[in-house]
């Protein structure tokens, strides 16, 4: 009896061995097939990335251009990410192993900017340089630069797009025209930064003295006489409920002839508001959206927006292990823009759009 | 049958040595000081939970709230702190918390006579929730670096400049617990009446022993130690989310069953607990070395503890068949 257990337990030492065993021969062809660049070049550059996700479309994404730029310059790229945004332990402890594999450079974009402050720390005290990427590591002045969408540029990007497409309605009309704005919050960065841009590039779009900003205290920039009124709404509850009560009072206001969403969540709740109302569309009030989900796509496919916009993902992992491999070398590295595409019903399934795209 | 969970543990410390020579010898940078550390650091909170549970399942009991426990007293205790309290204060509010808490499960297992397994998954909402409602749902971040009251992180990792990965002090603390823990479970009165209780009740209460007492004492320990482990988090962490936790017992008790600790009560040891533990933390940090992600982790582990449990199955069918 005891030898039958004495082999059960055997056997599960051999299991784990032969799982180990099989997966890592999996995973190291996968490695080789995707840096085969590196090993005929002969450089040895390791990258090790650490993201904030790991099985989620965005990060698919920003791994799939991880691997693009690893493949251009012959590094050696690791890519890993915890298994959902609350998971701060399973992060550092990610990040604390790819510190102890000693690669060239390390690629980050934290959870928490404070948990992984120390990891950061032995970090630097090896020489290890870190680049940031999406949202980075706020507040940290150990990375050496980031890779991360513009937020205010998008924002512009936004304007200019539905500028195109409401020029006649909104230069010196006869009757007051109205453009909402709905945020999800003022107090998150890239959510005002994707507002602000929007707002500012609009009213430069219109003309200065020609435009009023109202509806929220953050953005107001009253202008009297001003023929076009941007109406800025914010929820006061992130929830979908509140959102789309604020939607709802934006659409229902006769004189609007454009709206924008700032996030997926606003834009999101726009489409949920319009679905009682059908009040958007190419004939009717424009809107235009940020990001992506399933229920925008549909929107833009069906022409309920005339189009969106959306961070590209792709360029985010690129660009960050571009950075990484220069740093590594020693190059001086400063902050990149990864940039932000406009997508309609017409390019939605091109292929540089739809790898940024997710449902 | 003592025997025999001496054979199991023994395989087990054999595998655990096994699995980090072969890490070892197929990872690159595997075998040095720092990934050591890094084993430690990330085994400690998963380790004081599960020498404390160990106890609640040696009497047959099960405590699925030691997770959400230990961030919850964590999250109160950082909240104190960002309102003034010092960090001294800090550490024992938290333990006392904890420890009132396994006090609550043991009395409703015991007098309520509630299920274990009702009672303590209780206990994780209500402190799951009371978590995100003292905190308001924010983060709570410990301090760290040359900050007031952040000497705390020393108990767990002493910094030097010498030594940039830092001296595992949390590990000696982990070993000073385990072996007084198994003192007590081995060698006194209270740690008998446990192993008695856990492998017949009733025999245990007709001979005159007060199982009220005992058996509440178990789940008092395993509050205790699930504040330990909140404690060991924060300072291997420096923030915790509120509404986290969830899980974290599953893999303490993992590491107990993998440990040779009978989930059916009576029998059980510390050491196998630890070595169970570790052999999870080993998996988990050596898993990426050789180019696995994290999740082959869960794969594996799951083997083991199917393999572990069906040689304890298969030790206590010996044992009825003597």
């Amino acid at each position: 009896m005891k030898k039958k257990i004495l082999s059960v337990l055997l056997c599960t030492a051999m299991v784990a061995s032969l799982a180990i065993g099989c997966g890592s021969k999996d995973q190291k062809d996968a490695g080789t097939s995707g840096s085969d660049g590196g090993s005929s070049s002969g450089s040895d550059v390791t990258i090790e990335v650490v993201a904030k996700g790991f099985q989620h479309d965005f990060w698919k994404a920003v791994n799939s251009g991880a691997e693009q730029a690893a493949e251009k310059y012959g590094a050696k790229m690791n890519f890993v990410g915890p298994k959902d945004e609350s998971a701060v332990a399973e992060q550092v402890e990610q990040l604390n192993n790819a510190i102890n594999k000693k690669p060239s450079a390390i690629v980050l974009a934290s959870l928490d900017p404070e948990s992984v402050k120390g990891a950061l720390d032995t970090a630097a005290s090896q020489n290890i340089p870190v680049v940031g990427f999406d949202s980075g590591v706020p507040g940290n002045d150990t990375i050496v630069a980031n890779a991360a969408t513009d937020n205010y540029a998008a924002g512009e990007m936004a304007a200019e797009n539905m500028y195109e497409l409401i020029k006649d309605k909104v230069t010196d009309p006869s009757e007051t025209v109205r453009i909402g704005v709905v945020s999800q919050d003022a107090t998150s960065g890239s959510i005002i930064d994707r507002t602000a841009g929007f707002i500012d590039k609009m009213v430069s779009l219109i003309g200065e003295d020609k435009a009023s900003v109202e509806g929220h205290d953050k953005y107001n920039n009253k202008v009297d006489g001003a023929k076009v009124v941007l109406e800025v709404g914010i929820p006061a509850t992130v929830e979908d409920a509140a959102c789309v009560t604020v939607a709802n009072t934006l659409l229902n206001k006769a004189d609007l002839v454009a709206i924008y969403g700032s996030n997926e969540f606003a834009a999101k709740n726009i489409i949920t508001a319009n679905e009682s109302l059908d009040k958007l569309g190419a004939d009717k009030i424009i809107g235009v959206g940020f990001d992506a989900g399933k229920i925008q796509l549909d929107a833009v496919r069906n022409g309920i927006f005339a189009g969106s916009i959306t961070q590209n993902p792709v360029q985010i992992g690129y660009q960050a292990v571009e950075l990484a491999v220069k740093a590594a070398n020693g190059e001086e590295v400063s902050d990149v823009d990864t940039g932000a595409l406009w997508y309609t019903a017409d390019n939605i399934d091109n292929e540089e759009i739809a790898a940024c795209l997710y449902e | 049958m003592k025997k025999t969970l001496k054979t199991q543990k023994m395989v087990a410390v054999l595998a655990l040595i096994l699995l980090y020579i072969f890490f070892s010898i197929f990872g690159d940078n595997f075998f040095q000081y720092s990934t050591l550390v890094s084993i430690f650091d990330s085994s400690y909170y998963i380790g004081f939970m599960a020498i404390g549970v160990t106890f609640v399942i040696i009497t047959g009991g099960i405590d699925l709230s030691i997770g959400t426990v230990c961030i919850c007293c964590s999250l109160i205790g950082g909240t104190l702190f960002e309102k003034g309290v010092p960090m001294a204060a800090v550490l024992i509010i938290i333990l006392v918390i904890g420890t009132l808490i396994g006090v609550a499960n043991g009395l409703m297992v015991s007098v309520m006579g509630l299920p274990a397994f009702i009672a303590t998954l209780g206990t994780m909402m209500i402190t799951r929730g009371f978590g995100s409602i003292v905190t308001g749902t924010a983060t709570v971040t410990f301090p760290q670096g040359d900050v007031a009251g952040a000497w705390f992180h020393n108990i767990f990792k002493f910094k030097t400049a010498s030594l940039p990965a830092g001296i595992p002090t949390g590990f000696i603390l982990l070993i000073i617990m385990a072996v007084l823990m198994a003192v007590i479970l081995n060698k006194t009165r209270p740690g008998r009446y446990i192993l008695a209780l856990g492998s017949n009740k009733e025999a245990t209460r007709l001979s005159g022993v007060n199982v009220v007492k005992w058996e509440t004492l178990a789940y008092t320990f395993s509050g205790f130690f699930a504040a330990l482990a909140g404690i060991s988090y924060a300072a291997v962490y420096s923030t915790l989310m509120p509404g986290t936790g969830n899980g974290f017992e599953l893999d303490a008790i993992a590491g107990v069953v993998i440990g040779g600790t009978s989930l059916s009560g009576g029998n059980g040891s510390i050491s196998g607990t630890l070595i169970g533990v570790f052999i999870m933390a080993v998996l988990k940090t050596g898993l990426p070395f050789v180019g696995l992600q994290p999740h082959y982790q869960l794969f594996i582990t799951g083997f083991v503890l199917i393999f572990a449990v069906f040689a304890d199955v298969l030790n206590r069918r010996k044992a009825a068949s003597v």
